[in-house]
């Protein structure tokens, strides 16, 4: 479904991210991690059509993104960016109708679109405060709703910026469900995060980038046995076992 | 650790599963979408432009005879016909201009405190007038000089600050802002340089015309510029869900489908001529594009598809009105509109930035 072949991008002289590639298939759950500044944000940029690549292909069911048009990109792939900073007073139902942007190609949205909407929204948990502005809402709410606007463009590829950075951890827990729920009706969800444990948990693959390409690609069930990917992200972290012979990350 | 065996009682802030398997939630489906309800507020601004239109020429320092009026009966015809009627449809049209312009500005540099003077492009528009009285032209080529002047540094600025985005990638909001106040600072300072080598007179005139305000003018360059005004908004209204997009940000934009470099080229040109038009004609009116599209988000919507034909319809109401109070207030002598613009604005940015701390 989605190719990377060779994929780099840099600034200027300097390269971000270079001789990228893997291929992800529907209903794959990639954790996309990998130490700061490693290129993670802008493969998910390059992905999801914000800055082009300098080498190579990125192909999304077989056709190239640059041939691409900007409503037809946003029709398949959705992307949450990492900060978003609101300062207009939009309501949480106006966001989220936004996500009907590439779908909608009338002055006012159809039934089905406020349908589509409705339905996120209960998926993410926040018909309760559709009312309510962006503004008011906490980090928590905020990035619920942020999550249901991207749901209700009915992506088939859903691209995440670090997810749960400013979630408690009980909604940390309730995102990475509802991501792997998403994955699991066939979406293929590519989520950057640095907790190791919850892609452990939830993600079905794991690509961690170190010295600008893909240094380690392997599927969950393979990473839970083994502990040559660690050093990728410190010298300091084991693998435990917990009494329930589940694999866990814990700090040395 | 393990969070199934003691799932905790609240979890269902997110999704519980039944509700993506059964129907959906009907919750509000079948009632009105909100854009739609709140259009209401598009269709009562319209009215209160027409009712403007309508109204306004009669406020004056000289009272009109309605039944002179009706009998086309000079002075009062003529006074009503030429003189009020022209300017305040000059006001309904610049002030609706303008807080467009703002609209537009504030959605592409996320900033609330923009207008669309922002960008720099009015003032050389400004630089432009200010030349064209110092030197004391009176017309080019059958067009009032200041005009001319106006729309042609307008024209200088606007093809110097697209020049040098050319190259980049794309436009961004900041590289914009940065743009706009270096052209508003060098364009401020040789207004300053023209206004000290001109004479009494033309410094006088000068300083007048920086104020800002309205007056009767013919009804051939009045249509020109209500068409030129009309056929922008038109387009830039058109786009109203974009701009939605726009004003969250451009990653945001970007990813939901909207074409943010051509957009962000379009919002600069066509918030840029707007303000270049009405200021041309007008001066630097200042305040209506920051009040009005402020006034109508925080009130009424941020939803553009509503927020921006209101603030189009309102800012000329508000435009007409100040120059209608400014003609009586203390007649026979008036008091410039953008003088009221000022006063009434002034204190209304105070509040809204003690209350934005």
């Amino acid at each position: 479904m989605l190719t990377l072949q060779d994929v780099g991008w840099r600034v200027g002289a300097t390269p971000i991210v270079e001789r990228v590639t893997f291929e992800a298939r529907a209903g794959e759950f990639i954790a996309l991690t990998g130490r700061n500044g490693a290129g993670k944000s802008t493969l998910l940029d390059l992905v999801a059509g914000l800055r082009r690549p300098a080498q190579g292909d990125i192909a999304v069911g077989g056709r190239v993104l640059s041939q691409w048009t900007p409503l037809e990109r946003a029709r398949a792939i959705s992307h949450l960016p990492q900060t978003m900073y609101v300062q207009s007073p939009v309501t949480v139902d106006q966001l989220v109708m936004m996500g009907r942007y590439p779908h909608a190609d009338r002055w006012f949205e159809s039934d089905a679109d406020r349908l589509a909407v409705d339905q996120s929204m209960a998926e993410c948990g926040c018909l309760e405060f559709r009312d309510r502005r962006v503004t008011t809402l906490s980090g928590g709410e905020r990035q619920r709703v942020l999550l249901a606007a991207c749901l209700a463009q009915r992506p088939k590829v859903l691209l995440l910026d670090e997810p749960a950075a400013f979630l408690d951890i009980d909604q940390q827990l309730n995102c990475f469900d509802l991501l792997k729920r998403q994955a699991e009706a066939g979406v293929l969800c590519i989520a950057v995060s640095h907790d190791l444990n919850l892609a452990l948990e939830f993600c079905t693959r794991l690509i961690v980038l170190a010295g600008r390409t893909v240094a380690c690609d392997l599927p969950v069930a393979d990473a839970v046995d083994r502990t040559d990917w660690l050093p990728y992200f410190s010298s300091r972290l084991e693998r435990v076992m917990t009494s329930d012979g589940r694999a866990r990350i814990c700090y040395r | 650790m393990d969070r199934r065996t003691a799932a905790p009682p609240h979890h269902r802030t997110i999704a519980p599963s039944r509700h993506r398997t059964i129907a959906p939630p009907h919750h509000r489906t079948i009632a009105p979408p909100q854009s739609r309800t709140e259009s209401k507020w598009v269709v009562l601004s319209a009215l209160a432009f027409v009712a403007a239109a309508v109204v306004l020429p009669f406020v004056g320092p000289s009272p009109l005879d309605l039944s002179r009026v009706w009998a086309r009966e000079a002075p009062d015809w003529s006074i009503l016909v030429q003189l009020r009627l022209s300017r305040t449809l000059l006001g309904l049209f610049a002030g609706a201009a303008l807080a467009l312009g703002g609209c537009v500005f504030q959605a592409m540099l996320r900033d609330a405190l923009a207008t669309p003077y922002t960008l720099g492009v009015s003032t050389g528009a400004s630089l432009g007038a200010v030349l064209a009285i110092a030197l004391n032209w009176q017309a080019i080529g059958g067009v009032p000089a200041i005009w001319a002047g106006a729309i042609a540094g307008a024209a200088c600025v606007l093809f110097f600050v697209l020049g040098t985005s050319v190259r980049q990638p794309e436009i961004s909001p900041l590289g914009l802002l940065l743009a706009g106040v270096a052209t508003n600072s060098v364009c401020s300072a040789l207004i300053l340089l023209v206004y000290g080598l001109s004479g009494m007179g033309a410094s006088f005139a000068i300083a007048r015309w920086l104020i800002g305000s309205l007056d009767a003018i013919p009804y051939g360059p009045l249509a020109v510029f209500i068409g030129t005004v009309s056929v922008l908004a038109a387009l830039i209204v058109r786009q109203a869900r974009a701009w939605n997009l726009i004003a969250m940000g451009d990653q945001w934009a970007g990813t939901r489908g909207a074409d943010v470099r051509r957009l962000m080229r379009f919002g600069y040109v066509s918030g840029s001529v707007l303000a270049a038009v009405t200021v041309a004609v007008t001066g630097p009116i200042g305040f209506i594009g920051l009040v009005v599209p402020h006034l109508v988000r925080t009130r009424l919507t941020a939803d553009s598809r509503v927020l921006m034909p209101c603030a189009f319809f309102l800012g000329g109401v508000l435009l007409a009105s100040c120059d209608a109070l400014g003609r009586v207030v203390l007649a026979p002598a008036e008091v410039p509109a953008g003088a009221i613009t000022a006063c009434v604005g002034g204190p209304y940015l105070i509040w809204l930035v003690r209350r934005r701390i």
